[in-house]
Order: C-alpha cells, then structure tokens, then sequence
C-alpha cells in the first residue's frame, strides 16, 4: 500500500513538472513587454500596449485576424457538423473521417503551400478569402472531434422516440438533435476562432500582401527581431487564447448542469 | 421510413441534407486534396526566372535528392524521429495514469491544462524558450547561482537541444489525446482476466494493454512526427543562423522563388506523411481508437 502510495506521489510530481515546463513559456512575453525603454530597473510600463495602436500595418493585422476569425468560427463548425454528421450516417465512415482528420497529417508548410500554388493557378488572388479557407481546413478535424465528441454523450433513443411520435427527419433533427449537441457546435466555434487566432505558416503562405496578428509578429521577427511591442502582441494573443478557453470551459459545465 | 409529408417539400428536405452532409467532403477535397495534387504536378515543372513554366522534369527532385538537402532531410528525421519518442515516453505514461487510475474529474481537470499550452500558438512559445535557455535565462543562472556551472551553458539554446525542446513542448501535449482516448476505450476485464491468470503487472501491461493501444500510440506517434518533419518555424527560432532542417529549407527555396524545387521537397515530404496514414488507417480499425467518440451505431 505504502509502495502505490510513492507511486502516485511519483506520478503526480512528473505531471506537475511537465505542466510547469509546458506553462514556463506563456511567462516571458508578459515580462518583456512591461519593460521600459533601455536598462531594466526594475519598473513597469504600459507604454507598449498603448503605442501598438498608432502602427497602421499592426491594426490593420488586428481587422484582418478579427475578419477572418469571423468567418472561420462561423464556417467551420457548420461544416463540422455536417462531417460528423456524414460519418454516423453515409456508408463510408471510415473514409470520411480520414478525409476530414486529413489537415493533422499534413506538414504545415506542404499545406500552406500546396493552397497557394492552387489559388495561383486558378488566379485567385490572396485576400480575406485564401486566408480564411485555409484557416477553415486547418481546423476542421479539431472543431470534428468536438462535435462528434458532443454527439457520442446523448443517447440516439431520443430521436427514435421522435421518429415514433411521428417527426420527419428534419424536426427530429431541428427539436430534439440540434438542441442536445449544440454545446458541441459552440465549443467547436470556440475552438475554430482560438486555431485561428494562433496559425501562422499556413495563413503566411496564402495571404499575399495582407497580415494577421500572427504572421505580423512573424515577418518583423524575420526582418528586424524582436521587440516589447511585439512581446505586448504575444501576451494579448496569449490572454485571448486562455480567454477563450475558459469561455468554453464555463458555457460547457453551465450546458451540462442545464 | 417514417415520414408522413411524402410531398416535394420533403424531398427537398432530403437533397438539402445530403448536400449538408456532403459539403465538409466536397470542401476538403476541392481545398486540401486538389491543392496537393496540384503541388505534385508543379513540382515537375521548370523554373523560368521568377516563374514557373509546365514541364514534366525530374531536375528538381534530383536536386533534391544529391548534395547538402539530402543532409538536410537526414537531419530533419532524425529530429523528428528524438523530438516523437521522447514525446510519447512522457505522454503515455500521463495518459495511461489519467484512463486508469485517475477521476473522471481529475482526468478532465488535466486534459484542460494540456490543451491550453498546445492552443497557445507554438511560435510564441518557442520565442519565450530563447529567452529561457539563454546565456543570461532563468535555467542558465540558476546553474551558475547554485554553484553547478561555473559560466553559462552554450548549448542549451541554438542547438539540437534547444530544437527538441521546442518541438517537444509544441506537439507533446496533443499525443496525450489519442493515448488516453484509447487506452481509457480498451476493455478493464481484459487486465483483470489476465491478473486472474496470474500474470504480474509488467506482464498484462506489455501483452495486453500496450497492444491494444497501438491505435492511439500510432495516431500520436505520426501527429508528432508529422508536426515535428515539417517543422519550420522552431529551427530558424531555436536552432540558431544556419540551422536546417527540411521545413525551413523549403521556405528558404520560396524565398529564393524556385517555387517548382519546393514543391518537389514539399512533395516528398507530404507523401511519406500520407505513407504513414495509410498504414495506420490499413493496419488499425479506427472505431477502436475513436471507440468513446464513436460509440453509436444508429440502427
């Protein structure tokens, strides 16, 4: 007993560690971009966050990454659910779900790559729309998974029970389907726009001359380094993406007490 | 069928939902598989200057395939191949504590943690990694202050170490999904029965339960591997000036606009990416992995 108990203590002690290691990270950014201005001595600064704002190139990122978020979080889980939809109902399951879990299998850069070369060749040329497709594909198996994971908790015996009290397909669906799994709808929403706010080497790829916050961060990077602002940039994506989280986290348990 | 409006309307109903169903199919056909068929054609094709003309030429791939990127795509499965089995020795251990030992509270409660520092873009993560593996970081400090080193430690950034521990912590905290998915989905009487027949722990573990969760092991095994091969931000962040692996190579060749040699690296990548999928998707019953997701069968 006391030898189970080392064990769980053990076992606790590495998953605490690889957590911290995972969240050590998320620290920096917040840190850098609080400082002034030459040596660190110690105090603190807003200055950063405010100057950002003045920068057209950046708040014109910030319009595109809402924009495109926009259509992601609103597309995305629509065709989710149609996905997972097609794979408890057409006769090829298996393949469907392949065909949609495809994007994890796909090396980032390949992806971005293979998209441009095809709006390329059908002359479409970068905009809101080249970067919104692929930001669509790209989290499509995520916002899949979580619809089907949504669906796997109700028990198919209520839409039967609707069929028998005489509801087509499409009142089953709409009264009694739609209702139980759109918690799985939203949080794929949700999922869908934090995706989207965090890619950055496919959307680098096909979005010619426009930017999102992401790849914003990622060219000045390339051309001149780093700097408080963009560390400022980091620590809002940061906050936003756990933001986000949370959100889903609350509007989840609020669903299942419902 | 029970459907009492026999009429058009319903009919209708019927295509609209077919459509419905068959739109996510269509969208990823039309926007990943064309794209990727069409990359592969490119990849045959001539460089003229800026552009690229239609040819069917094997120039670019021989070009590939000789010199230094030969190298390059050496050291990049190399990496890869370290950052994905240090990934899944630290992953599955977690995932199978979470499917077996811990609450059902507890286990969602650390899932959580997983996924908000996988969501976090990794690019700004391993931003925040040149800071703390430098000269004057926080690991390097902490060394020399407790007295262990006597001056900084060079090779902890801009190294090989420094591009593990960039890949790991990217692509290590999704292994954990597919693991716990299918070791929490595996039968408890199989172990049981096995400990019935007396088999100790490490027995019925290496027999019985790591068989049957090949299928997660495999899905995290290429997720990682995938991420971490073609991999190109995290070895120009951390791998420091001159550092390729075959990701970054491939953005440099764009950069450089031989736009029809990067489709033939990118080519050869993505196919032994898909080789790997199709192993997997032959080898395993995907409803064994997916089998919590997966659980209905409508009748």
């Amino acid at each position: 007993m006391r030898d189970s108990h080392r064990q769980t203590w053990l076992i606790w002690a590495a998953i605490t560690t690889v957590l911290v290691l995972l969240y050590l990270p998320l620290v920096p950014p917040l840190f850098f971009s609080l400082a002034p201005d030459g040596p660190a001595d110690g105090t603190a600064t807003l200055r950063w966050y405010v100057e950002m704002w003045q920068n057209p190139l950046l708040t014109g990122a910030v319009v595109t990454s809402l924009e495109d978020a926009l259509i992601v979080a609103v597309v995305t889980p629509l065709l989710a659910l149609g996905a997972a939809m097609a794979i408890r109902e057409l006769k090829i399951p298996r393949l469907i779900l392949v065909l949609v879990l495809l994007p994890l299998f796909v090396p980032g850069v390949s992806m971005g790559l293979a998209t441009a070369f095809f709006f390329r060749l059908l002359d479409v040329p970068p905009s809101l729309l080249t970067i919104a497709i692929v930001q669509i594909v790209w989290a499509l198996p995520f916002a899949t998974l979580v619809v089907l994971t949504a669906m796997s908790t109700f028990d198919p015996i209520y839409i039967e029970a609707a069929h028998m009290s005489g509801a087509n397909r499409w009142r089953a669906f709409r009264d009694i389907e739609l209702p139980l799994i759109w918690p799985g709808v939203s949080g794929a929403a949700t999922f869908s726009l934090i995706l989207s706010f965090n890619e950055t080497i496919r959307t680098s790829l096909v979005q010619g001359p426009l930017n999102t916050v992401q790849t914003y961060i990622w060219s000045t990077y390339k051309q001149i380094g780093l700097s408080p602002t963009l560390y400022a940039l980091m620590t809002l994506l940061i906050l936003l993406t756990m933001l986000l989280i949370a959100y889903t986290v609350v509007s989840g348990r609020r669903a299942a007490r419902a | 069928m029970r459907d009492n409006a026999g009429s058009s309307g319903w009919r209708l109903n019927a295509l609209a939902r077919r459509a419905f169903l068959l739109l996510p199919v269509a969208f990823m056909v039309v926007f990943l598989l064309l794209p990727l068929v069409i990359m592969v054609v490119v990849s045959f094709w001539k460089r003229a200057m800026l552009k690229m003309v239609p040819a069917f030429i094997f120039t670019n791939y021989t070009d590939f395939l000789s010199g230094t990127r030969l190298t390059v795509l050496g050291r990049s499965f190399a990496v890869a191949t370290e950052a994905t089995v240090i990934g899944l020795l630290i992953a599955y251990p977690i995932a199978f504590y979470l499917a077996r030992h811990a609450k059902p509270a507890t286990t969602r409660l650390v899932l959580l943690l997983f996924t908000v520092p996988f969501l976090v873009n990794y690019i700004i993560r391993a931003f925040a990694w040149t800071y703390l593996l430098g000269r004057t970081g926080p690991i390097n400090s902490g060394l020399t202050g407790a007295g262990l080193m006597s001056g900084p430690v060079d090779w902890l950034l801009y190294s090989d170490f420094a591009v593990l521990v960039g890949m790991i912590s990217s692509y290590m905290p999704f292994m954990i999904f597919p693991l716990w998915m299918s070791i929490a989905g595996i039968d408890r009487r199989l172990s049981e029965a096995s400990w019935m027949l007396g088999a100790p722990p490490w027995t019925t573990f290496w027999r019985v339960t790591l068989p049957l969760s090949m299928p997660g092991v495999f899905a995290a095994i290429i997720f990682s591997f995938v991420g971490c091969f073609g991999e190109s931000a995290v070895p120009v962040i951390l791998g420091g000036v001159g550092y390729q692996l075959i990701g970054n190579e491939i953005t440099s060749t764009l950069d450089v606009l031989n736009y029809p040699l990067a489709a033939a690296m990118s080519s050869v990548v993505t196919a032994a990416m898909l080789a790997l999928l199709a192993i997997w998707y032959l080898a395993f019953d995907l409803r064994s992995f997916l089998g919590k997701i997966l659980a209905w069968r409508m009748a």
